[in-house]
């Protein structure tokens, strides 16, 4: 049933997915045309360049919309297929409430994943001005990659896997917290959309304090360099990711389960 | 054979107010029976429960001798008093969806029925009117093998001349060896199908008894006493 669950969101949710990141590929092709025909030039004219600006700001507002579009679309597709009248079809499928949540969450994360590449390649591919796609996307990789690894480790490979996995499960955090507020928001007798708002807010309050205590934790148990990487490394995002998962799973699975009241 | 549906003390409230009080009820196998009460009787809360929709406060409720779950889910065809489908999905893919996640539904039997209402497959359900949707649900819904059907108000948003294509439907598409829980308070459009009733009031069964019963001992038809026992 989980393989069936998967499909229909995926159904459900590929034409807006494919809208959005269709549009950014247009603009980066635009926005391509402008940086290799040179529009921005002193010696072009004025119109030339006044279309260059125009089409840099669309194309960066076009990625600023499809961050935010996809997230909201994502949000309001979780909640009125499980929450609103559609979750009346739902939840009387004879199907185990784990397969429903399973389900939701890995359509969305490859869809999230997906917007994040199509993102990622406009940006090496506007970057790579004189053609060297490769070499920019390997320096960026680079890049990326000492952000959550430690320069004194030395098994790169290992901790470059980590680092995917702790990205993965981030990702999952993420998506399920939204999923445990909306339902959270459920239990309430009114108003169960702006209560799933200010649990959003609540929990990532709780999340902001949790971090403050583990780096001070952190800090005051060795003074160590390496240690204190520990708190931006993959080890970190791995642990809060797979703990955050967990709770949030729990959490969106309890209320589904045992506290569901569609009224 | 033990009752399809036994609720015990079963109980709703929400907040200070009483959906549901202490129902005791068993409902038999291979009946039609009539859920009655006024609007904000009690029904639908009733109807929820047996499908796991809503939680009951106190009690407990049996269909087939389980909690309700996936095993009831399996065996419970449900028809809501809402839309409950994708509006952007096409009559053939639900119509497929239902194929997918419930072994006893009959293809066959409705594409029979949807082309007898002549609605198209291919059609978008956002493009269909109201009563339409209601009359392709109803399809989907009666399309299966299930053990019990529990539809709630399935006439109550449809004109007069669809009520009885929906209620010739449903006595004509069941599963013989199946109940019927049929939720409405349009009594007269009912009356004639039904096998029992239950009178529900403020959350209260006031009335479980066989509709022929009923007309023998009041000497009138369940809409007439429906009206006495609910007058206001």
């Amino acid at each position: 049933m989980l393989g069936k669950l998967m499909k229909y969101e995926w159904k459900a949710t590929w034409k807006f997915i494919c809208l959005a990141n269709l549009m950014i590929a247009v603009m980066t092709i635009l926005a391509n045309i402008t940086v290799k025909l040179d529009f921005f030039a002193y010696d072009k004219n004025d119109m030339l360049q006044f279309i260059a600006i125009m089409v840099m700001m669309t194309y960066v507002l076009s990625m600023f919309a499809m961050v935010i579009g996809v997230a909201i679309f994502l949000v309001y597709r979780f909640y009125t297929s499980t929450y609103s009248d559609q979750g009346y079809l739902l939840h009387t499928l004879p199907v185990d409430k784990h397969h429903i949540i399973i389900a939701k969450v890995l359509v969305y994360a490859l869809w999230i994943i997906l917007c994040e590449l199509m993102i990622y390649f406009s940006i090496i591919i506007l970057m790579a001005s004189n053609g060297e796609v490769f070499e920019t996307m390997a320096d960026s990789l680079e890049g990326i990659i000492s952000l959550t690894i430690s320069d004194t480790v030395t098994i790169k490979g290992f901790a470059v896997v980590m680092s995917l996995i702790a990205f993965l499960f981030t990702l999952f955090a993420k998506l399920l917290k939204v999923t445990a507020c909306i339902s959270l928001g459920q239990l309430s007798a009114n108003h169960k959309l702006l209560f799933s708002v200010l649990y959003y807010f609540g929990i990532y309050i709780i999340q902001k304090i949790f971090s403050v205590i583990y780096l001070t934790f952190v800090m005051a148990l060795n003074k160590d360099a390496y240690r204190f990487e520990w708190y931006y490394g993959w080890e970190s995002m791995l642990l809060s990711g797979i703990i955050y998962s967990v709770v949030f799973y729990l959490i969106t699975w309890y209320v589904m389960d045992k506290r569901l009241n569609l009224e | 054979m033990a009752p399809i549906v036994q609720c015990m003390g079963l109980t709703k409230t929400y907040g200070r107010k009483i959906a549901l009080n202490q129902i005791h009820l068993n409902l038999e196998r291979s009946r039609i029976i009539g859920l009655l009460g006024p609007n904000g009787s009690g029904k639908s809360t009733l109807i929820k429960i047996i499908n796991g929709l809503l939680q009951p406060t106190a009690g407990d409720v049996l269909i087939n001798g389980h909690r309700p779950g996936i095993d009831t889910k399996f065996r419970i065809s449900y028809l809501p008093e809402r839309t409950y489908l994708n509006p952007g999905m096409k009559v053939i893919e639900v119509v497929q969806y239902f194929q997918d996640f419930y072994p006893d539904f009959r293809m066959d039997r409705a594409y029979d029925m949807l082309s007898r209402l002549q609605i198209q497959p291919n059609e978008r359900l956002k493009n269909l009117s109201k009563g339409t949707k209601e009359k392709v649900q109803l399809i989907l819904v009666m399309s299966r093998d299930a053990d019990l059907y529990i539809l709630d108000e399935p006439i109550a948003g449809v004109d007069p001349a669809s009520r009885d294509y929906i209620l010739h439907t449903i006595v004509s598409n069941y599963n013989r060896n199946a109940s019927i829980l049929l939720s409405t308070h349009l009594i007269s459009d009912v009356e004639n199908i039904l096998d029992d009733v239950v009178f529900i009031k403020y959350g209260s069964i006031v009335l479980q008894a066989g509709a022929e019963q009923i007309r023998q001992n009041e000497h009138k038809s369940i809409d007439r006493f429906f009206r006495e026992v609910f007058a206001c």
